[in-house]
């Protein structure tokens, strides 16, 4: 069976948001880091997609000019070389995100950013010398600190 | 030639001779980031001083546009470019942070030529690609901390980061099917036609948000806390005072010369009050001054979208004074607060010991809330002028939320002030000579700038006027035949 081009224009684009929104979703609702940024790449593959999409045509060449003259029309050089630049870039920031996560991992022992979020709020508020916010520590009702302006003008 | 290509340029190619350099001599290491700023910064002021006023374009390579790259220089630009390298050299890391010393170097300089780039460029390509720079430099900067918090912090401002360029990427993918351009001067003249529609909104709204990012909009700011409670205090001073305005120029840009519609406005309206309310009430209820700044930052930077929101040049004036007055404002609010991040609690007295620090933190927080004389006034007092006009009940409802968030700021800063002049001992570390002498710059600057505000006024309004004139803009960088008319 064979297939019209615009009928495989359609199912390419159906596809590109398809990848986007799979990746969206995953985004949304993964709680590992891992998951979240190979939903990110998801997501990247399915924009990159839609970006030659916008660009190509089915009757024409690649745009590479050899110096002899051209008789057919050319596909858009444009989106691809966006589609290339994007895709290193992608590439760079995946390897960066991975790096750190290792580096996250050794710290806290999780990858999991529920886990990891509480980690990180004790890790400030540690850091920062105050008590975290579950704790039985933390100040209690509705003002974040009770301010002891009076009691240690006494003190002083 | 290409006079104005060089600052994005030279920090770009410094960057990757900075650890070559470190091998010859650590000295040549160490002064060649800030040697080269300062030039960038030297050539940006003479080409501002040679134009006169006048926008200025580049074509780089010869190739004219739209087909080539195209750098555009009007005074409101160039204000922003000058801004990054000379902001960069202000907050350049102190020798402090010896370990890797030339890796955040190299960082500094390819976020400074990125950020430059950024300020200039004319075509959404480039706008993108300098944009990724900037963000990979950003999440090197924060993450040169070296603590595992500071990691954990950076993967998640890198994972929205990403989400947020993905956005970006599929605006731009409508915004190419739409018109088959991406230069923005061509995009001026085709958006009434092709791109005041559904899809142009919903590319103006990925567009929004993929570069509202590193402007702390809405819905993507959730990484703002942890990354300035985490990052050294003088690259959270630099990302919520620099990177954070070049990201609005880029909004800016797109709002006066391709979407100028009101649904785009009004969605302007609606985010930058709910970042508003949301930041400032976080602020309140922050217990260490690190995280109250950044929810602060949220709170202004949201004020700032809203001053976009207003139609014609009153709206872009009120913009760039917001604007310019956090510039200003969050740089020096993060080095104060280098010293000063222990819990709020903690700095009950701290501000008998360091007078001089306590002083210029009180007159920000002044003119944050915008007390009459100070700057800080003026700015909120033309924000409220420009809504004013408008007949919308959002309009309307956003006066009294900012009037309403103006109480709950000055709740949280005076409760601040109170507490660092109270009278309890306190052995806090004292501030830095470096950070202090910096802060007090800024703070001489604001003081400076209430006598000159006539001037300022006119300045901005003059800005205003040459950016908003779409045709010019158009002129200058489509019927330049000769390649490359930098002065």
């Amino acid at each position: 069976m064979t297939m019209n081009p615009p009928d495989l224009i359609t199912i390419l684009i159906v596809g590109g948001i398809g990848l986007v929104a799979i990746g969206a979703v995953g985004m949304a609702v993964s709680r590992h880091l891992l998951r979240l940024v190979l939903a990110l790449a998801l997501a990247e593959a399915g924009v990159n997609l839609l970006l030659v999409l916008a660009g190509y045509r089915w009757d024409a060449v690649a745009p590479i000019l050899t110096g002899a003259a051209v008789t057919r029309p050319m596909v858009d050089p444009v989106p691809q070389a966006l589609v290339l630049t994007a895709i290193v870039i992608g590439v760079g920031v995946q390897a960066l995100a991975v790096a750190l996560m290792i580096r996250v991992r050794e710290a806290y022992g999780t990858l999991d950013i529920r886990e990891l979020k509480t980690r990180v709020e004790q890790d400030i508020c540690g850091a920062a010398g105050i008590a975290p916010p579950e704790s039985a520590n933390a100040p209690g009702g509705s003002q974040p600190y009770p301010v002891p302006v009076t009691t240690s003008r006494e003190s002083a | 030639m290409n006079a104005l290509a060089l600052p994005v340029v030279l920090p770009l190619l410094a960057a990757f001779l900075v650890r070559p350099a470190s091998l010859v001599s650590s000295g040549l290491a160490r002064w060649l980031g800030p040697l080269v700023l300062l030039l960038c910064g030297a050539m940006l002021v003479d080409i501002a001083l040679l134009a006169d006023g006048q926008p200025v374009s580049a074509n780089i390579g010869g190739f004219a546009p739209p087909l080539g790259i195209v750098f555009y220089a009007d005074s409101m630009a160039l204000l922003f470019a000058i801004a990054v390298p000379l902001f960069a050299l202000l907050l350049w890391p102190r020798e402090g942070m010896r370990e890797g010393g030339d890796r955040v170097s190299a960082l500094m300089l390819l976020l400074v030529g990125s950020g430059t780039g950024m300020a200039l460029s004319g075509d959404l390509f480039n706008l993108y690609v300098f944009y990724e720079l900037l963000a990979v430099a950003s999440f090197g900067l924060v993450a040169a901390s070296g603590t595992a918090r500071a990691w954990a912090a950076t993967v998640r401002y890198l994972l929205i980061s990403g989400f947020g360029s993905v956005l970006a990427l599929i605006g731009v993918a409508l915004i190419y099917t739409q018109t088959g351009t991406l230069n923005l001067a061509q995009l001026s003249e085709f958006a009434p036609e092709r791109l005041a529609n559904p899809l142009g909104l919903a590319a103006f709204a990925c567009l929004l948000i993929g570069f509202g990012v590193k402007a702390e909009l809405f819905p993507v700011n959730a990484w703002v806390p942890e990354v300035y409670a985490t990052a050294p205090k003088r690259v959270s001073a630099l990302l919520a005072g620099v990177v954070s305005k070049l990201a609005i120029l880029v909004v800016l840009r797109l709002i006066l010369l391709v979407f100028d519609l009101p649904e785009a406005r009004q969605l302007l309206l609606v985010l930058g009050l709910i970042g508003l309310v949301s930041g400032e009430l976080a602020a309140w209820r922050a217990r260490d001054l690190p995280r109250m700044l950044a929810f602060s930052s949220i709170g202004q930077l949201g004020l700032l979208f809203m001053a976009m929101s207003i139609p014609g040049e009153l709206g872009l004036i009120a913009a760039l004074a917001v604007a310019l007055h956090h510039l200003l404002m969050k740089p020096a609010l993060f080095l104060l607060a280098e010293r000063w991040s222990g819990g709020l609690e903690n700095l009950a007295g701290a501000g008998r010991k360091a007078p001089l620090a306590a002083g210029l933190f009180t007159l920000f927080a002044l003119s944050l809330l915008g007390v009459p004389p100070l700057p800080g006034f003026w700015a909120k007092l033309v924000l409220l002028l420009g809504l004013g006009q408008q007949d919308a009940v959002l309009a309307q409802a956003a006066i009294f939320g900012v009037l309403l968030m103006a109480v709950v700021e000055a709740h949280y800063l005076f409760r601040l002030v109170g507490l660092l002049y109270a009278k309890t001992a306190h052995d806090a570390t004292p501030h830095h000579r470096g950070d202090l002498a910096v802060a007090s710059l800024l703070g001489l600057v604001l003081l400076a700038s209430m006598p000159l505000l006539p001037t300022l006024a006119e300045g901005l309004g003059w800005m205003a006027h040459q950016a908003s004139d779409v045709a010019a803009y158009r002129a200058a960088i489509l019927d330049s035949t000769i390649p490359g008319v930098a002065p």
